[in-house]
């Protein structure tokens, strides 16, 4: 079929398509611009194959919904299926996504700053719900934005910026409010995607995933979409660590960790973290 | 076969600690990639389930292989795993059930932020829809090369590498996947018009 594409003297099928991929040769690539720019069937083929391709890059990156992870000693003594307390940590982070779901908070910037207590009191994961919960979104008063500046990241007490290689514009920015918290504490967390293609606030369409993690295993936190002002995607939350599904001992030191997988279809990705020490019981 | 230049050079800080035992390195690669690797199952194998649990079952066996992994750049190996298993999928004769509606959409979370049009919102994911099963409708070895290029962004020599065929099949099973999309997409001229009939 490739070499049957093949009309006139005009390019392959394979050419034009690996021309669109900057993967033909200079003398290559340079023969193919010769032809195309005299011949507007070639032209429009070229056009149909780059139209493909788009629709193909514009499939959104989604997040899986389970922690992978490896077994902590000996390899069937674990499963990899969502069960014990990763189970309970996706569970916990699907019902919060179907408790916020179901808000129906109003819309506008009188709802939004004063959304905070709506919120906390219309999620369903306390314990009252039987499940522990383990995410609480940030609520995003027009006054936080101020903290969101990335031009502030200097008096963040703990923060961890990463640019992209390829583009400097481009900077995944992962904070918290401290890099210590009692085990039954609350912890913030804002990962800005400075530079992104996309404005989306859907995480999964951003390739956005945050975890906590330590020793192998790792609890999935639910990036929450709270601001995008001044085109900066930004997501987050207030974290209830008391209703992380932690193993014993809580206590102990973990790794924050945001990765972006940029959204533009190159599949490159930033990755972030930054220590989180938790204390007590 | 695989590309001997690495191109996630920061990777091997992490492989080498990780072919010591050490857990905490293996478990920054798995940050690192679950997101690309899930999606090139997901796209393999249409399911979400099906994906999630190709994702962890490449990740277990690269944690057991990978005091065997010398010089291949990490991210190809990993790959190669996934791929291998995604084919196992297909051997075994799974059925692998119609992908749900986008119910990802249902973590955009409306804190007072304007949503998407809700109009854009369904014509975005019917050419999602449509795509998909475009790409479903591949033959796997066409397939694989069109999701390893377009959506993990890998290069021709690294897709090779992969799976372990020449480059040049690589560039033919490509192109064929782009041109056998291309004619079933265009099938539905109401979702994706051609760009010239748009400028008329």
């Amino acid at each position: 079929m490739p070499s049957e594409s093949r009309q006139h003297d005009g390019p392959s099928l394979e050419e034009l398509s690996a021309f669109i991929d900057h993967e033909l040769s200079a003398e290559g690539r340079a023969s193919v611009e010769d032809h195309i720019a005299g011949c507007a069937e070639c032209r429009s083929r070229l056009d149909g194959l780059r139209q493909t391709t788009q629709a193909i890059r514009g499939l959104p990156m989604e997040t899986p919904r389970r922690a992978f992870t490896i077994p902590p000693e000996g390899r069937r003594s674990w499963s990899w299926a969502p069960v014990g307390w990763l189970g309970g940590a996706a569970a916990a982070l699907l019902l919060i996504a179907v408790g916020i779901q179901n808000l129906h908070l109003p819309a506008g910037p009188a709802a939004t700053s004063g959304s905070t207590s709506t919120v906390s009191g219309g999620l369903a994961y306390g314990p009252a719900q039987g499940e522990k919960g383990a995410v609480a979104p940030l609520a995003a008063p027009a006054a936080s934005t101020q903290e969101f500046d990335s031009q502030s990241r200097g008096s963040a007490t703990n923060a961890a910026t990463v640019v992209d290689p390829t583009n400097s514009s481009r900077r995944l920015v992962l904070d918290t409010d401290s890099p210590s918290y009692p085990a039954t504490g609350r912890m913030q967390v804002t990962a800005q995607l400075i530079g992104s293609p996309s404005t989306s606030l859907n995480s999964a369409n951003q390739g956005l995933t945050l975890m906590l993690v330590r020793n192998g295993l790792g609890v999935a936190l639910n990036p929450v979409g709270v601001e995008s002002w001044n085109g900066t995607p930004i997501f987050g939350g207030w974290y209830d660590l008391a209703g992380f599904p932690l193993s014993a001992p809580r206590a102990g030191d973990y790794r924050l960790v945001a990765t972006w997988v940029i959204p533009d279809g190159s599949g490159r990705v930033l990755q972030a973290s930054v220590p989180i020490r938790l204390t007590g019981s | 076969m695989f590309p001997s230049k690495d191109k996630n050079p920061d990777d091997r800080d992490l492989v080498s600690r990780a072919r010591r035992g050490d857990r905490e390195a293996f478990t920054q690669l798995i940050v690192q990639y679950q997101v690309p690797l899930y999606n090139m199952a997901l796209r393999m194998v249409g399911g979400r389930e099906d994906a999630a649990d190709i994702s962890q079952e490449a990740f277990l066996r690269a944690w057991e292989k990978i005091r065997t992994l010398r010089d291949a750049p990490f991210k190809s190996w990993l790959f190669q795993i996934a791929v291998n298993l995604c084919y196992d999928h297909f051997r075994r004769g799974r059925r692998y059930g119609v992908m749900p509606e986008d119910d990802q959409a249902s973590n955009v979370i409306g804190l007072g932020i304007a949503t998407p049009d809700p109009q854009e919102h369904a014509e975005a994911s019917e050419r999602h829809r449509l795509v998909h099963e475009s790409i479903e409708a591949l033959e796997h070895d066409m397939r694989v090369a069109i999701v390893l290029r377009d959506v993990n962004g890998m290069a021709y020599d690294e897709i090779a590498g992969v799976l372990r065929v020449p480059l040049g099949t690589v560039k033919s099973r490509i192109a064929r996947a782009r041109a056998q999309v291309q004619e079933r997409l265009q099938r539905h001229p109401e979702v994706f018009p051609r760009e010239d009939a748009r400028a008329e």
